[in-house]
């Protein structure tokens, strides 16, 4: 008796095994003129079945030289993110964004809040001290995501199903949205083309040295 | 040359309107040049500094937009506003006073929030509606499109001209989460600033779609603002139009500028400046011109009849004296000690008039040296040597004792004694139509027929003789009573062919005639000395018979004349006895030489 049920086991995680070996897409974002774009988010949002819950784990956005870092964070809805000053002056973190408002008032270099973001959406970061100071947290409800790299490229793995893929940069005014459908094993890859608005960063130390006359 | 218009009697008359005409017509046309001139100038003057008033609003504005945007920039990132928008419902009545807050720091006069699609939520303006807000809300949109960080335009709030600013809000840069909006007018204040920078009446006009154009905002008292309103020209180019416009009863030169407004037509700026003011200093200018004008007029017509009297004066004078010269009075000379033209004028008038003179004096001296008859025949024969033949009588006369006498006398009264003879004898020759062709010491010679001819030469010729016998008898009388010696002459006529005409050189010549007829004529003149003959008047045959008298006249036979081979027949012409002498013809007077 006790060895049927450890062969029922056994099968059973071996179907489950086989059931879950991931497929791999690798998305390669370009934007309009063909110039690859860097920090674009791909996520896999499972349209049949419920996406697993986030794993432990927590995300970070430093202070760092009076500029926060990451530029871009991807977190899963529930993730704790950790805000730490790693920097030399106090920063005051703050969002209005609808997802989640908030803000860490005045803190020093050294110290660290959380937060956990359990709404989806885009959180918009900033500094109240510092205008110029912007990062961006998109809070996805799936754990397969992954941001391009310098290439554009990002592979996300994911097991074998259908999938609405989103793809989304901060100079994007609304996500890309496609449907994917992954078979196990399968590697795919898909490029991406996306109109991004003109960047309107501030740049840093603006102030016109000649008081404002031309 | 001269039209009929420029036809005056007086000289003066037309120097002065030729002169004063010239003068004023380049004198006028100088000041109008010069009026119009300064005109112009004054104009474009004008004209440019308008144009660079005109900046002068743009640069005004543009500056206090900035000010405004710079400091809405400011209090956008301010911390009660995202601490407001942290909450989960904006508390409305606290950003209200916000606004308050922020428009106080910034003295705007309008100070406002919009959400991100442009709904106003706030603002210090208590009478502003989400509706009188539209302007706001154009730009608004126009801004976030494009992605521009401010927007700013002229429009109209509640009906009043404002400029209208807005501004994001960053949450953070370039994350808009709403806009401020921030307004300030244009009003009289600003109208009477922009006088103080520029020196210029500031009047805004509204567009003309409006029935009337409503006067804005204006630094005029509302009459002349209305007028400015009014006088708006309909078209208008983007740097504005120049005009000159009557403001009130002064000219002003007027700037029409454009005002482009959202979403209506075009407002108008003015600017304007009193033509009048910028023209007093040339205005004074011309009124000294126009005096020195008139001056110079007066002064120019004063000396052009003084010259012109300079001139026709001694002219007339010399007219009238040139009237009496021409009458025949060759005395008069002209004073004009002048060392122009005039004076040498007047000096060659003084030479002619006395060449006139001498001439006169010199056809008179011709006429008393030769008879005025030869006088006549020289003048007119153009005193060529040579003569015509024609018959003349010739008549000789001469004194017997004359040569005796005047051994005995002073020379003066020898030649005084001689003139009354020679005048007595002459004037009755001339008398009877004959010509003294010379006299030769005491001796006579006459001619009758020549120059003139005469028909009844002969007879005239005895006729004259007869008389001067008879007047040699009274002059002998008269002399007897002075106690002087009696004269007794000898005359000898003859007629014949001889010929006439001026004889000698060419440098001296002497109007006579030779022949034989005139030797024949002397012959019997001498004759007459021969007591036997017993007359003293001898005349030849042709003589006689050309007077008709050979039978009444007594004759003497024939005589030879040296040198001609013929015989002629002379007469001789006996005169009513008269007492001669009783002495003696040869014996000299006893008596002492008379004195006169």
């Amino acid at each position: 008796m006790r060895s049927r049920l450890l062969f029922a086991l056994l099968v059973l995680t071996a179907a489950t095994r086989v059931a879950a070996a991931p497929a791999t897409l690798t998305a390669t974002t370009k934007d309009t003129k063909g110039t690859a774009v860097t920090d674009a988010v791909v996520s896999l949002i499972p349209l049949d079945t419920a996406a697993p819950p986030p794993a432990e784990s927590t995300g970070e956005i430093a202070q760092q030289t009076q500029e926060f870092l990451p530029y871009v964070t991807v977190v899963q809805a529930g993730t704790t993110v950790a805000f730490p000053n790693r920097d030399t002056v106090q920063h005051h973190v703050y969002s209005l964004s609808k997802a989640k408002k908030f803000e860490l008032p005045l803190y020093n270099p050294g110290q660290k809040e959380s937060l956990v973001f359990a709404a989806t959406g885009l959180v918009t970061l900033g500094c109240n001290i510092h205008d110029w100071m912007l990062a961006y947290l998109l809070v996805v409800p799936t754990p397969y995501f992954a941001k391009t790299d310098g290439q554009g490229r990002a592979v996300v793995a994911a097991p074998a199903g259908r999938y609405r893929v989103e793809v989304w940069h901060p100079r994007m005014s609304a996500a890309l949205a496609q449907e994917i459908t992954l078979s196990a094993g399968e590697t795919p890859a898909r490029d991406f083309s996306l109109t991004l608005k003109p960047d309107r960063r501030i740049r840093r130390g603006g102030a016109n040295k000649s008081g404002g006359y031309r | 040359m001269a039209s009929s218009p420029l036809r005056f009697r007086r000289f003066s008359t037309r120097l002065l309107v030729i002169v004063l005409g010239l003068l004023a017509a380049a004198l006028l046309s100088t000041y109008l040049l010069v009026t119009k001139a300064n005109q112009a100038n004054a104009i474009a003057h004008i004209e440019s500094r308008l144009a660079g008033d005109v900046k002068v609003f743009w640069a005004s504005i543009d500056f206090r937009k900035r000010f405004f945007v710079e400091g809405a920039k400011v209090v956008s990132r301010d911390w009660p506003i995202r601490t407001l928008y942290l909450q989960p419902q904006l508390d409305l009545k606290t950003l209200r006073t916000t606004m308050e807050s922020y428009a106080a720091r910034l003295n705007a006069p309008v100070f406002a929030t919009f959400d991100v699609d442009g709904a106003m939520l706030a603002t210090t303006n208590d009478s502003l509606t989400n509706e009188s807000c539209g302007p706001f809300r154009h730009l608004i949109r126009t801004a976030d499109e494009n992605g521009w960080e401010q927007n700013s335009a002229f429009g109209y709030l509640e009906g009043k001209l404002n400029v209208m600013i807005v501004v994001p809000l960053y949450a953070p840069e370039p994350n808009i989460i709403g806009w401020f909006g921030i307004a300030f007018p244009i009003d009289d204040r600003f109208a009477r600033d922009l006088k103080e920078t520029t020196q210029t009446e500031v009047t805004f006009t509204s567009g003309l779609t409006e029935d009337t154009k409503r006067v804005l905002a204006t630094t005029l008292p509302p009459e002349l603002a209305r007028q400015v309103a009014d006088q708006a020209p309909a078209e208008l180019k983007p740097d504005g139009q120049a005009m000159v416009t009557n403001l009130g009863r002064e000219r002003y030169v007027t700037l029409y500028a454009p005002l482009e407004l959202l979403a209506e037509d075009p407002a108008r700026i003015t600017l304007q400046r009193s033509l009048e003011t910028e023209l007093a200093p040339a205005r004074r200018l011309e009124q000294t011109m126009l005096f020195i004008l008139i001056a110079a007029l007066i002064a120019a017509s004063l000396i052009a009849v003084a010259v012109a009297r300079g001139v026709s004066q001694p002219l007339q004078h010399l007219a009238d004296y040139t009237k009496l010269v021409a009458a025949g009075d060759y005395t008069r000379r002209i004073e004009l000690p002048r060392e122009d033209e005039i004076g040498q004028l007047a000096t060659a008038f003084n030479h002619m008039t006395a060449g006139l003179a001498e001439r006169d004096r010199v056809r008179d001296l011709l006429g008393k040296v030769v008879s005025p008859e030869i006088a006549t025949q020289l003048l007119q024969s153009d005193l060529k040597l040579g003569g015509e033949e024609r018959e003349v009588t010739i008549l000789f006369s001469d004194l017997r004792n004359f040569t005796g006498m005047s051994e005995r006398m002073a020379p003066t009264e020898v030649l005084t004694l001689l003139n009354r003879y020679l005048d007595r004898m002459s004037t009755i020759i001339e008398k009877h139509g004959g010509v003294i062709d010379k006299y030769i010491g005491d001796a006579i010679m006459a001619l009758f027929g020549a120059p003139v001819a005469l028909p009844d030469a002969a007879a005239r010729a005895l006729a004259a003789a007869r008389d001067m016998a008879d007047s040699l008898h009274d002059m002998n009388r008269e002399l007897e009573a002075e106690g002087k010696p009696p004269l007794v002459f000898g005359i000898g006529i003859n007629t014949a062919r001889v010929v006439a005409g001026n004889m000698g050189s060419h440098t001296r010549l002497n109007y006579t005639v030779i022949g034989d007829g005139v030797n024949l004529a002397s012959r019997l003149e001498a004759m007459t000395k021969e007591p036997a003959h017993r007359t003293s008047i001898i005349v030849s045959e042709a003589t006689a018979r050309a007077v008709g008298e050979e039978d009444k006249l007594r004759s003497l036979g024939h005589v030879t004349v040296k040198g001609k081979t013929e015989a002629v027949k002379v007469f001789a012409v006996d005169i009513q006895p008269r007492p001669w002498p009783t002495r003696p013809l040869a014996r000299p007077p006893t008596q002492a030489p008379y004195v006169s």
